[in-house]
């Protein structure tokens, strides 16, 4: 089997004001990315890089950012990436920066960083916690998210069998 | 993007986790409330982050894992949202929004690190999910890297890691879930030992009767199961040009065990009475042929509903009288048996009981079926010595009769009396159907196989032994003095047929009579052979024990005497070409018999035919095939309904963009032949055109009366008197001529009668003095053989207004059986149309010796703007549905049924007129198109109009008589063909 091979970028949208984070979308981003290509590699660059280009996951409240790029060129894009100062959306423009964390080439294994990542961080918040409330909170959460994989897995093995019995 | 494929990629991407945007008008609808309420307190209240929590938890959850609810809906609704996502990107997902838009619109002025960690969970939880699950479809140990695979690993779990092993369990689990339950009880051992062979094999002919050549056809056959029969189709191997050869060269061999025998029994007065009512004089000979009814010949005919005759047919069958017995009274009891194929028996049947008023099976009659039940037994001593079924007669106990093979029909109920009796003339009908087997053997061969294959049965007069009545029948006939000389007789006529010369002698002066008598005809006979035969390990076995192996095995006076019955097949009777090509023997046997004369038959070099090749003999025969070619009988009806559902479904198994278009062929009915709307629309055509001619007719009349002297002077004076004048003229003519104006008149008078009930019924003409007349019609008066056919055109009439409107009149919707061979390039198919040459088409083919023939032009197809707009409502029907779920108006809901039954390049169900929708006039349908490979050009048989091939012949040219044109459904290019009527 012969595939178009890609490589992933996964960001993190760095941004001062927390507004910023109201215009992370697909369309802000994409655009904002393709600008950036634009004023460094100028047309063709560009051109390379919106060969199967986009925005394959966003999450707003962390500001996540997974981007798809042909593997040929993903340096440019990688390149490009650090010259975004701002994302624009719906006529606001909010400066922000790009922060790379992985390059990867399956989105699985940008998931699979990307679980890593935040349980870093997490980790990193409980440890720089200041008070009681938020510390607690913070060891509720981080032990929510791992008994919810528990919880998951359980969860999976029933879609799974329902699925069996479908396509029986 | 197909909805098959949509589904596909809904479930790949239903644990991926969708993006997460934050609502685009009001800053963070979520957070905000709390934190306002709040008035910049840094910490979250408890409360509030109970409440936040479940709600970010929620909001992943729905849209990864909406709830452990059944599958299908579940995945819909994942794929819905996801197609929702996709329309309003950039919008946001609405899920989001929620109902809370309202509650804030002002931005957080902090953040708290409580909150971020809420949405790391929930990251993490989300990427965990799409991570942990495998999104493709291949197996756990396919997905593992090269260097990690191990042998046999798809069915050893513990060969994989560990971590894959609880998947890797499930999924083997599936697939052996998956696996058909394959319940073989027994092992190959005892499957095929015999006696489970036998059951085995008699619970499968349960629901379609096996031949008893069956075993031998299946391996060598493509078999059908039709008509309530197994049936070979055609041999696996290539023989396409080989049966013909055997057929026409060689030797064909075919089962036709099928054919469905009745009998009827009673005073011959009586059944010839009855039986007039069903036949015609009109349509050929009858029951009460002299030659047939001696017994000495097979007669063939066309069955009609009592009374009914020229509509209503039942069906074409054949029938042999048992020859008298000496020259007894002339209303002695007679046998006769009438042989049909299986689809027309019910009704031929049911018919028959209504005629002779039979309609309650008498109580006398039903130990006789009894008898002629298909579970007969052997003594059971004798098989058990060697059938040696020992675990069988343990088991079950008092079921330790042995199991008998089937012989005979296997679906019959044992219960069911198939004999009825008439109460005021005593005559027994009984249904003798797989009572008596039917070879046929086709060929100049066929007397060399027979006299090879047969002997005459020895004379005996000693019993062989005293205890079985084995051939005791034999035995007391050759006792008889007149019973012997008359076997003498037979076998010295049965030896004849080995010498050519003497072949031809034969058919000079025919068989005698008393040859024509066998035994067969006896019920306790043919019971008697069928039971006494000898089990075929019992002739092995003593083969075996032969002193020098291969030699003859003489069974001296055990050997049994079969009756049978030869009855010969005539071939093509009618046209002139390839007179009584595909002759033949027909081989009638007793029950039970069937291999012991299969194989000889095989070992004398045959070639066997199955269905395939009965249906080209019949094609090279010219003769209408049974049921395809009555297409006025029930039979013919429901097989041209299977037909066409049959060709339909294999059109539309094509993909859209490869299928011929048929509008714009100009083809309105490509997978059957609209019989009714043919004839209907001609009947129409002429009406209207009668009108215009009688017009032109009035003056014509006026002008001739002046003018006295004509050049044709017959011609002349029948067109210048009026009808009622006519028939005194045709009495001038000549006896033939005369017959058929007779005859016309009766049916005039018939279709009077029958005119009152305006039947739209369309007929088919059988009438062989009209089929006469028209054959000489259609033949052409110049060009070569011409000479040869004035001979028979001295009776002839010439074609007149006059003699045509009388046929015109009684037969209104008639078809007539034609035959088509091409005058050029060109193969005819199944529903090639016929159509009428213009004159410039006659012009260019004089002029050009290249032309094939005129093409059709180019249809526009009207149908296809309809469909587009039909395809497009219900795209936006489909759309409308993801939109408001099923809210759909109940009006264009029925416009689309309505429309349903549009397919891109058919034409939707009501035909206009057929006749004249292409650029030539439509005449008639092929029913039967091949390339010939007697003749080495393509020919056709098929049905045209009467009415409409009438007007052609008069106003076609003299030389260029019957020319028509044929065109493929699948092609614009017009051929041309010359028509004959061969009687």
């Amino acid at each position: 089997m012969v595939r178009f091979k890609h490589r992933y970028l996964l960001c993190e949208v760095v941004a001062e004001d927390p507004r910023c984070r109201r215009c992370i979308d697909e369309r802000a981003v994409t655009t904002a990315a393709k600008g950036a290509l634009a004023r460094a590699y100028g047309d063709y660059g560009l051109a390379c890089c919106s060969i199967a280009f986009t925005v394959k996951y966003l999450n707003a409240y962390t500001g996540v950012v997974l981007l798809r790029c042909r593997k040929d060129f993903y340096r440019l894009l990688w390149s490009a990436l650090p010259l975004v100062t701002h994302l624009e959306s719906r006529g606001q423009r909010h400066p922000c920066f790009f922060h790379t964390l992985h390059v990867g080439g399956t989105i699985r294994s940008c998931q699979k960083f990307l679980i890593q990542y935040n349980r870093r961080q997490l980790v990193m918040l409980l440890n720089s916690c200041t008070n009681k409330e938020e510390r607690e909170s913070i060891q509720k959460s981080l032990l929510g998210c791992f008994l919810q994989e528990a919880e998951e897995e359980q969860f999976q093995s029933g879609e799974e069998e329902d699925d069996c019995a479908e396509t029986d | 993007m197909s909805n098959a494929r949509e589904k596909k990629r809904a479930k790949k991407m239903r644990n991926q986790p969708a993006n997460v945007t934050l609502g685009p008008p009001a800053g963070e609808p979520r957070l905000s409330p709390a934190q306002h309420c709040n008035g910049g307190s840094r910490p979250l209240q408890p409360q509030q982050q109970a409440d936040l929590c479940p709600e970010t938890s929620e909001q992943y959850q729905q849209q990864k894992l909406p709830h452990p609810s059944p599958g299908p809906s579940n995945r819909k609704e994942q794929y819905f949202t996801k197609g929702q996502s996709k329309g309003e990107r950039g919008r946001g997902r609405g899920g989001w929004q929620g109902g809370r838009r309202g509650i804030s619109q002002e931005m957080p002025k902090f953040i708290t690190a409580s909150t971020f960690a809420q949405a790391r969970a929930a990251e993490i939880s989300a990427m965990l999910k799409a991570v942990a699950q495998k999104s493709s479809n291949s197996l756990v140990f396919q997905t593992l890297p090269r260097h990690m695979r191990r042998r046999a690993m798809s069915h050893n779990i513990k060969r994989l890691p560990r971590r894959l092993r609880e998947t890797a369990r499930k999924e083997a689990e599936k697939a052996v879930h998956q696996k058909k339950e394959h319940s073989k009880s027994k092992c190959r051992k005892a499957r095929r030992r015999h006696i489970n062979l036998v059951l085995e094999f008699n619970r499968r002919q349960k629901k379609n009767i096996w031949l008893e050549t069956h075993i031998w056809h299946a391996k060598r056959f493509h078999m059908v199961k039709k008509w309530g029969y197994c049936l070979g189709d055609k041999p696996t191997v290539k023989s396409y040009r080989a049966c013909y050869r055997a057929m026409a060269k060689h030797c064909l061999l075919q089962d036709l065990s099928y054919y469905c025998c009745l009998e009827l029994k009673g005073k011959e007065e009586e059944l010839l009475k009855v039986l007039a009512r069903m036949c015609s004089k009109d349509a050929g000979p009858t029951f009460a042929a002299v030659p047939c009814l001696s017994g000495r010949h097979q007669g063939s005919l066309v069955l009609y509903q009592a009374d009914r005759y020229p509509e209503d047919l039942l069906g074409p069958i054949t029938f042999i009288w048992k020859p008298k017995v000496g020259c007894g009274l002339g209303s002695e009891n007679r046998q006769l048996w009438i042989w049909m194929h299986p689809t027309l028996k019910q009704d031929i049947l049911t018919e028959l009981k209504a005629v002779f008023k039979c309609s309650e099976p008498v109580a006398t009659c039903i130990p006789e079926t009894v008898t002629v039940l298909p579970h007969e037994e052997e003594p059971t001593d004798e098989t058990r010595s060697i059938g040696k079924k020992r675990k069988r007669e343990d088991k079950e106990g008092e079921k330790a009769v042995p199991v008998k093979k089937i012989i005979g029909d296997g679906t019959r109920d044992p219960l069911k009396s198939y004999c009825w009796t008439s109460q005021n003339t005593g005559i027994v009908i009984s249904d003798l159907t797989m009572e008596i087997l039917r070879y046929r053997l086709v060929g100049p061969f066929s007397h060399c196989v027979l006299t090879e294959a047969l002997s005459a049965a020895l004379v005996q007069t000693e019993m062989a032994d005293a205890e079985t009545e084995l051939n005791s029948w034999w035995v007391e006939n050759c006792r008889k003095s007149e019973g012997l000389s008359l076997h003498l007789h037979q076998k010295d006529i049965f030896e004849l047929l080995q010498d050519d010369e003497k072949v031809a002698q034969l058919t000079l002066e025919g068989v005698p009579v008393e040859c024509a008598h066998s035994f067969i005809w006896d019920q306790t006979i043919c019971k008697n052979v069928t039971e006494s035969k000898l089990p075929e390990q019992d002739l092995n076995r003593m083969r075996s024990e032969l002193l020098v192996p291969g030699s003859r095995l003489d069974l001296g006076p055990r050997e049994t005497k079969i009756p049978i019955l030869l009855v010969q097949q005539p071939g093509k009777v009618a046209g002139e070409d390839r007179p009584g090509w595909g002759s033949g023997w027909d081989i009638y046997l007793p029950k039970g018999w069937g291999m012991a004369f299969w194989i000889p038959f095989i070992y004398q070099g045959v070639r066997v035919g199955g269905l395939q090749e009965a249906l080209k003999h019949s094609e090279y025969k010219r003769i209408p095939h049974i049921p395809d070619d009555y297409p006025d009988c029930p039979a013919g009806i429901q097989f041209a309904k299977e037909l066409e559902s049959n060709l339909f479904e294999k059109f539309k198994r094509r993909p859209p963009a490869k299928r011929a278009n048929y509008v714009k062929l100009g083809t309105l009915t490509p997978f059957l032949c609209p019989w009714e709307q043919l004839t209907q629309n001609w009947e129409e055509r002429n009406k209207t055109q009668a009108k215009s001619t009688r017009m032109s007719e009035i003056k014509r009349c006026v002008t001739e009366k002046q003018a006295p002297n004509d050049p044709q002077p017959r011609v002349g004076t029948e067109s210048s008197h009026e009808t009622s004048q006519m028939e005194e003229n045709m009495e001038t003519t000549c006896s033939q001529g005369n017959v058929i104006t007779e005859i016309l008149n009766e049916v005039q008078d018939l279709g009077k009668k029958d005119g009152v009930v305006a039947s739209n019924r369309f007929i088919v003409l059988r009438s062989t003095e009209l089929l006469k007349q028209l054959s000489a019609w259609c033949r052409p008066t110049s060009g070569r053989g011409w000479r040869g056919r004035t001979a028979s055109r001295q009776g002839q009439k010439e074609m007149t207004e006059d003699v045509l409107l009388p046929i015109f009149k009684c037969y209104p919707r008639a078809l007539v059986w034609v035959t088509f061979s091409l005058l050029r390039k060109g193969t005819p198919e199944l529903h090639t149309m016929v159509c009428i040459p213009t004159k410039e088409d006659f012009l260019h083919l004089s002029e050009d010796k290249l032309f094939c023939g005129p093409e059709e032009p180019k249809h526009s197809d009207i149908f296809k703007h309809k469909i587009v707009k039909l395809k497009e409502r219900k795209k936006k029907k489909d759309r409308g549905k993801t939109l408001e779920s099923s809210a759909s108006s109940s009006l264009e809901a029925n416009a689309v049924e309505e429309q349903k039954n549009l397919v891109l390049g058919l034409w939707c169900d009501p035909l206009s007129d057929v006749t004249s929708h292409c650029s030539r006039i439509l005449l008639g349908f092929v029913t039967r198109g091949d390339f010939s490979l007697a003749d080495g050009c393509g020919e056709a048989l098929g049905f045209v109009s009467l009415t409409g091939l009438l007007h052609m012949l008069s106003s076609q040219p003299e030389d260029k008589k019957g020319f028509v044109l044929l065109r493929t459904p699948g092609s614009r290019q017009y051929r041309f063909a010359r028509l004959t009527i061969e009687v």
